[in-house]
């Protein structure tokens, strides 16, 4: 190549990379035109949502407080120890670093990977939660050495009496993908950011809308350190309300301190207006251990237990009202007009089933002799309410105990109430394709069979025996304003009707009385009380076999139900009470509800 | 006499290019006083910086391009010895050993490359220009390749590509035949597979990431995505002087070096980036002009090559910035904070003018 050839293609070929250079820097005048001109408007709004952050500032829940402000849930400053699962963190880096200022337990990342699988909200994440004094100014020395773990101080709920009334104040939980599913359908998400708990039972449930209240936001402006540079704008958020019940506690741990080791429920009401004043259902569980996720050796400990402790047993617990149920069905009689008193019967300890040779037995076997229906509610007479039920039928039985509040919820502020059930002879076609037989009315009339309440609506039905108020409804929670309609006494029932519910009032208040099933109830008594006692058969006992209750292991035993009221006249509590396994009803669930009286009727000392 | 020796320390200064140059310096500097957030040590240090890069300026402006000539060879194995020392003795910073310590000073080696590179091809196309054939193309392309390979490794991908075009742009200039050239760009498209599998995984996510910034917004694609939304915003007339909000903000890494043009852009708007580009066409120009009017092959291969190293080092961070190119980690010529960019930029002018104004020096 010569030389003259030479300088003639670097000439030329530099004029083409000059034009090549001014090509791409062409190109590049066209892009800043279409980012800047453009799409200007597009970058103007994101480099707007870039800088500002808004933050949502969570309510305070409002408390729980029983009728006298006794405190019952109540929120906790505690301080967590919170890392950022989008920055996807070795944990077990974490728990060497924490490792001279607090111990990560196994515990604690598990609870932490749960968290993180159930979480919605991609904020930080607790790894250790309510941290110690010590722990707390140790990790703020050092806290340098940790940019990456953050120090989160917030409210933590609390329950102030653990394990004493754990089912109706329930329990609050995380938020999980349901809850949110669950939310998102009520159209309420919006009012859950920035929190991450919500009530998952009793009234923590129930009230969770008043309780929660409602976020407010915080925008400001932060770099992309995510260090705060200022606060543009606040909006408070709106506290929960507090949430007063009509619970008495004292009342309630007397009640508590009365169940002692049984199992069962029991509910205490005020006629007069329904108010809830003691609510009890054994076993119990300690709520707090619920607040930051359970862990699962006491979620199987709980769950998988034979006792059942997380049934809420006033609400949710069905059992057969057994003899409990009999002043209804005495009651059916009277408006019926069968076996108005003085009809009676002879009792020698059994029943014949009419045209067939079926006997039933009472419970006493040597009989009760001459009985009418109020001897027959005074001793509980088996073989006097067979021949009533047979007499009566079932259609006019259940209109009575439809009523009272059998078979129907009677909507308690509480979730997960059952219906529970009264039997008819469409209902078992329906169910099991069977026809009913005669011999079912019979043991229907006594309580047993197929009937089911829960003992909500046990404690209802009787308060209905002072005040038949159709609107008369249970609740916890203390209304200042809407319990006036119901203490108006608004009976619109005919005057036979008041005589025959004073016929059954009478007979409840002398079964307290000597000769009564609960007459040990009646004495040293300042108040006369008003009681049905009641046993409900667990398992059948075989044809000849005898139920002996001592030689019963325990879990066999039969339920011990008790209704009563008292003063006899002018009743102000109710009280319905189911103990499992208690055996015979007026020795085991009848002392609880003389305790509760005492200190109701009497004053607490 | 003295006053006599001051004109003569200037006189192979090209006024108008230093004018163009001292005017991209102004705008560096008030730009840098903005993403630094008016930090004034990060400022003195610059304007040092600036200094010394002009000292080397006038200095090299003043020396006989036959002296380049003659060093070239040595300077390109001091180089390649600089290189195998970072390679054993150099220390590691974001994950690349790129800066061995010397003295007070930390120096990147692969900074020098990119002058001794254009040096020595030159040095090689000059020596044999009566007799330029395959050979010599082939002497050119392992001259090229060694430090390259070497950088390659450092890892620093940004830097081996701005080296390796400015060596191919010599090879080309000198006339390698356009036959050869296509059948070459027709094997690195067949090479293209086993080239991507020797880049690192970070590199390679960085190309990912330029084809799709979205793919990973918090990831290799975030600078990306908040440099452009920096300019986008500026709009038409920018956000004005220390008003930028995305890079004030620290929404952007690395205001003060790699990503200043965002600063620039979303404080100047578009009218400031159409003015700075009139001053880089005007420079650009000048230079282009002073290498077609240079006498000798050596002069003409050199000054080609650094403007053109120059100018795609600045195209290459700007399409960075504006989402054209994925992050490399370039600095911007003459804009960016920095020591080594700032005085090797300071350095090829310096040589350019040297090169220009000694026209008849090295004969042909």
């Amino acid at each position: 190549m010569d030389l003259y050839k030479f300088k003639y293609t670097f000439k030329n070929r530099l004029n083409f990379i000059f034009s090549g250079l001014i090509f791409l820097f062409f190109l590049l005048l066209i892009k800043f035109f279409y980012l800047q001109v453009i799409r200007f408007d597009n970058y103007s709004s994101l480099a707007k949502s870039n800088s500002l952050k808004i933050i949502p500032i969570a309510p305070i829940r409002g408390q729980i407080l029983d009728r006298h402000g006794e405190i019952l849930a109540e929120n906790k400053l505690i301080y967590t120890l919170e890392i950022d699962p989008k920055k996807k963190m070795d944990l077990n880096k974490v728990k060497q670093q924490l490792s001279n200022i607090v111990k990560i337990t196994k515990y604690d990342i598990k609870r932490y990977k749960k968290t993180l699988s159930e979480s919605y909200y991609s904020s930080t994440l607790p790894i250790k939660t309510n941290i110690t004094d010590i722990q707390l100014s140790n990790f703020i020395a050092n806290q340098y050495k940790y940019p990456d773990i953050y120090l989160k101080q917030k409210f933590s709920r609390s329950y102030p009496k653990g394990k004493s009334g754990a089912h109706f104040i329930g329990y609050l939980n995380r938020i999980n993908q349901t809850d949110i599913r669950r939310l998102k359908k009520l159209d309420k998400f919006g009012s859950y950011i920035g929190l991450d708990h919500i009530g998952k039972t009793g009234i923590e449930y129930f009230y969770e809308d008043r309780l929660h209240g409602q976020p407010g936001y915080k925008t400001i402006e932060v770099n992309a350190k995510n260090h705060v540079i200022r606060t543009v704008k606040t909006i408070e958020p709106k506290h929960g309300e507090d949430i007063l019940l009509n619970i008495d506690y004292k009342i309630q741990k007397i009640a508590e301190k009365a169940f002692g080791k049984y199992k069962g429920a029991m509910v205490a009401l005020d006629p007069d207006n329904g108010e809830v004043l003691a609510y009890v259902s054994q076993p119990s569980f300690n709520s707090n251990l619920f607040i930051n996720g359970i862990d699962e050796t006491n979620w199987r400990r709980l769950n998988n237990s034979i006792h059942k402790p997380l049934i809420n047993r006033v609400v949710s617990g069905l059992y057969p009202p057994g003899s409990t149920l009999k002043p209804f069905v005495a009651l059916a009689a009277l408006e019926n007009d069968i076996r108005r008193p003085p009809f009676s019967i002879i009792d020698k300890g059994f029943y014949n089933m009419p045209n067939q040779s079926k006997t039933f037995s009472d419970w006493k076997k040597t009989g009760h002799g001459e009985v009418d229906l109020i001897k027959a509610i005074i001793v509980s007479c088996d073989t006097f309410f067979y021949g009533l039920g047979i007499e009566l039928g079932i259609p006019k039985l259940n209109n009575v105990l439809k009523r009272f509040g059998f078979g129907e919820k009677t909507n308690i502020d509480m979730p997960n109430e059952k219906r529970g059930l009264i039997a008819s002879a469409e209902w078992k076609k329906e169910k099991y394709k069977k026809k009913w037989y005669q011999g079912e009315t019979a043991i229907t009339a006594i309580g047993q069979g197929y009937t089911q309440t829960t003992p909500i609506q046990l404690a209802l039905a009787t308060a209905k025996l002072i005040n038949p108020n159709n609107n008369l409804r249970p609740h916890l929670l203390k209304e200042s304003n809407t319990s006036s309609h119901m203490k108006s006494k608004q009976i619109d029932l005919i005057e036979k009707q008041i005589d025959d519910l004073e016929l059954i009032k009478n007979a409840m208040s002398l079964v307290t009385k000597e000769g009564g099933t609960a007459a040990f109830l009646g004495r040293n008594t300042s108040y006369d009380i008003s009681a049905k006692t009641g046993t409900a058969q667990v398992f059948g006992l075989k044809k000849d076999e005898i139920y002996d209750e001592s030689k019963l292991p325990d879990k066999l035993k039969d339920h011990a139900l008790f209704i009563a009221f008292a003063p006899s006249e002018n009743p102000r509590l109710v009280i319905a009470i189911v103990v499992e396994n208690g055996g015979h009803g007026g020795s085991t669930a009848g002392p609880i509800a003389k305790k509760v009286f005492d200190a109701y009727l009497n004053g607490i000392n | 006499m003295n006053k006599l020796s001051f004109d003569n320390f200037f006189k192979n200064i090209d006024r108008i290019l230093i004018a163009l140059i001292v005017s991209l310096l102004l705008i560096g500097l008030i730009t840098l006083a903005s993403a630094s957030q008016q930090n004034t040590l990060l400022l003195g240090t610059q304007i040092i910086n600036i200094l010394v890069g002009m000292i080397l300026l006038i200095f090299l402006s003043n020396i006989d391009p036959k002296r380049f000539l003659f060093y070239a060879p040595y300077l390109y194995i001091a180089s390649l010895a600089l290189l195998v020392l970072v390679a054993y003795f150099g220390f590691e910073s974001h994950g690349a050993k790129r800066w061995i310590n010397i003295l007070f000073f930390n120096l990147q080696p692969s900074e020098i490359v990119k002058i001794t590179i254009p040096l020595t091809l030159a040095w090689l196309y000059h020596r044999f220009q009566n007799n330029i054939n395959y050979k010599i193309h082939t002497m050119a392309f392992v001259i090229l390749a060694i430090p390259c390979v070497m950088i390659l490794k450092q890892p620093d991908l940004g830097t081996t590509i701005l080296i390796g075009s400015a060596g191919s742009v010599i090879i080309f200039l000198a006339g390698l035949s356009l036959k050869f050239m296509i059948v070459s760009s027709f094997s690195f498209l067949i090479a293209l597979p086993y080239l991507w599998s020797t880049l690192h995984l970070y590199q390679q996510n960085r190309i990912l990431s330029l084809i799709d910034p979205g793919r990973d917004p918090l990831g290799t694609g975030y600078h990306s995505i908040q440099s452009m939304i920096a300019i986008g915003s500026g709009g038409f007339l920018g956000k004005g002087w220390s008003y930028g909000g995305q890079t004030q903000l620290d929404f952007l890494p690395e205001t003060s070096t790699d990503f200043i043009f965002s600063v620039y852009g979303e404080e100047f708007g578009f009218l400031g980036i159409v003015g700075i580009f009139v001053i880089y066409f005007l420079i650009l120009y000048r230079c282009v002009d002073m290498a077609q009017k240079m006498q000798n092959t050596f002069s003409r291969l050199t000054a080609a090559s650094l403007v053109f190293t120059l100018f795609i080092a600045s195209f290459v961070n700007i399409a960075m910035v504006g989402g054209l190119l994925p992050i490399v980690g370039a600095p911007l010529p003459f804009i960016s904070y920095g020591g080594t960019s700032m005085v090797v930029s300071l350095t090829m002018i310096g040589i350019i003018m040297s090169l220009h104004s000694h026209k008849s020096l090295i004969a042909n």
